[in-house]
């Protein structure tokens, strides 16, 4: 199987919350589809040479967010029900965060409100479509 | 879950070693339990050799005790324990091939098989006399000896030191491996990175003394550099100085950057009132951690 997830031991970003991230991302855009088999926690921390109770500890809560299920001797498997709406609403806390980082960001750089205001019209402007769809991605 | 817990894998406490004036281990205690990989970090001289010495009864503790599974050590429980020392115990004038004969009539488990691939996989020459082997080479041929007994228990003092990065990766690999398969592993290393990739849990020794100890995910989420600047000089904050949360500030220029454990907010909010121009939290990585563990940075 090849190793759809990468991670960076060398932040100070959780590796485990790296890969819940990454699954739910995979699930939600159907990169994952649902009932689809997921690396055993063996495989996938050799795969990517990290601590087997990491990967275990991010099953867990993919399992407890009802993203993915565990039968025991079987494995662990994306939901047939609810996972893409499970990973969706967990992605739109991914882009909130992302969104209050820049804010803060912004803030502690001493931008006023109006400023930022202007500048998220423009990104608004240039990634959506006046009708609110997401355009064409361009790659 | 239900039940009583189980004994951890490894259980030291109270441990102090003295040699003379000096005081190696002071008052160490750590849980490690079944299934991880235990990193210790320290700078040299920190005592994580003596530790490991005490823990396996190659040295004497001048105080504490140490348990494996609840029980003290006992000459029965070598049979599923490898210690790799940081230079392997070796024989200049047997050959590698001599050293995995000795292993194997020692060590019931001893699984031949895996000896020859453990070998291929470090491009070891088993015919050659250890005398000609390289300092990496020889450390290749210590951790296959340690390997193929299948333990239950690895104790690895700098496991990498002298191979080369991709040999480095496959020692990452094999402790993965067996702790997978339900071996605890405890390994010192200079390398802060591979402790970050493989280790679950992580302490920090500095003097002899425990200075860090904790699950190496939760360290991450919880230890945070709140950083500030102002309009001239930054300013000494009292509210900081006295503050638990604060592990250590650092004052350079208009620059203020404390080391908080914590989400940071209630330090933010110590530090907003001083009415800087920025404000932010950044996240530390292990490197971040253990320096401002051994007052490094």
């Amino acid at each position: 199987m090849p190793a759809i997830f990468t991670v960076d031991p060398h932040t100070g970003v959780p590796i485990y919350l790296q890969l819940i991230e990454q699954v739910k991302r995979s699930v939600a855009l159907g990169v994952l589809a649902p009932g689809e088999r997921l690396p055993t926690v063996k495989q996938l921390a050799t795969d990517l040479t990290i601590n087997p109770n990491t990967v275990a500890r991010a099953y867990r809560e993919l399992e407890r967010d009802g993203v993915i299920e565990t039968s025991v001797g079987r494995g662990s498997f994306v939901r047939q029900n609810g996972a893409g709406d499970a990973a969706a609403a967990a992605l739109s806390d991914v882009a909130s965060s992302a969104v209050d980082a820049a804010v803060r960001e912004a803030k502690s750089l001493g931008l006023k409100k109006s400023q930022l205001r202007e500048i998220f019209h423009h990104a608004l402007e240039r990634w959506y479509s006046s009708d609110g769809d997401v355009k064409e991605r361009e790659n | 879950m239900p039940g009583q817990p189980e004994a951890p894998a490894i259980a030291i406490a109270a441990l102090t070693k003295r040699y003379g004036a000096t005081t190696a281990v002071d008052n160490l205690s750590i849980s490690i339990p079944t299934g991880a990989i235990f990193g210790l970090l320290g700078t040299n001289g920190a005592g994580k050799t003596t530790t490991f010495k005490c823990a396996l009864g190659l040295a004497r503790p001048s105080a504490g005790t140490v348990r494996f599974g609840g029980e003290p050590l006992q000459p029965k429980m070598f049979e599923s324990m490898s210690y790799m020392p940081e230079r392997p115990a070796l024989y200049d004038w047997m050959t590698g091939a001599q050293h995995v004969e000795a292993a194997r009539r020692s060590f019931t488990r001893f699984d031949r098989e895996r000896a020859r691939e453990l070998s291929d996989l470090f491009g070891l020459d088993l015919r050659k006399g250890v005398g000609k082997l390289s300092k990496g080479q020889q450390s290749a041929l210590g951790l296959v000896l340690a390997f193929s007994i299948r333990p239950e228990i690895l104790v690895l003092d700098e496991p990498s030191s002298g191979l080369d990065p991709v040999h480095q990766r496959h020692v990452l690999d094999l402790m993965i491996d067996a702790a997978a398969g339900g071996a605890t592993v405890v390994f010192s290393s200079h390398q802060i990175g591979q402790v970050e990739r493989a280790a679950d849990r992580v302490a920090v020794l500095h003097r002899g003394k425990l200075v860090l100890e904790g699950i190496v995910e939760d360290l991450k989420a919880q230890e945070k550099i709140v950083e500030a600047t102002f309009e001239g000089d930054a300013p000494t904050i009292a509210a900081l100085d006295g503050n638990p949360s604060v592990r250590h500030l650092m004052r350079q220029g208009r620059l203020l950057r404390a080391y908080v454990r914590g989400s940071g907010d209630g330090v933010v909010a110590v530090i907003q009132a001083a009415s800087p121009t920025s404000v932010r939290i950044l996240d530390q990585n292990l490197e971040d951690i253990f320096l401002v563990a051994v007052g490094g940075n």
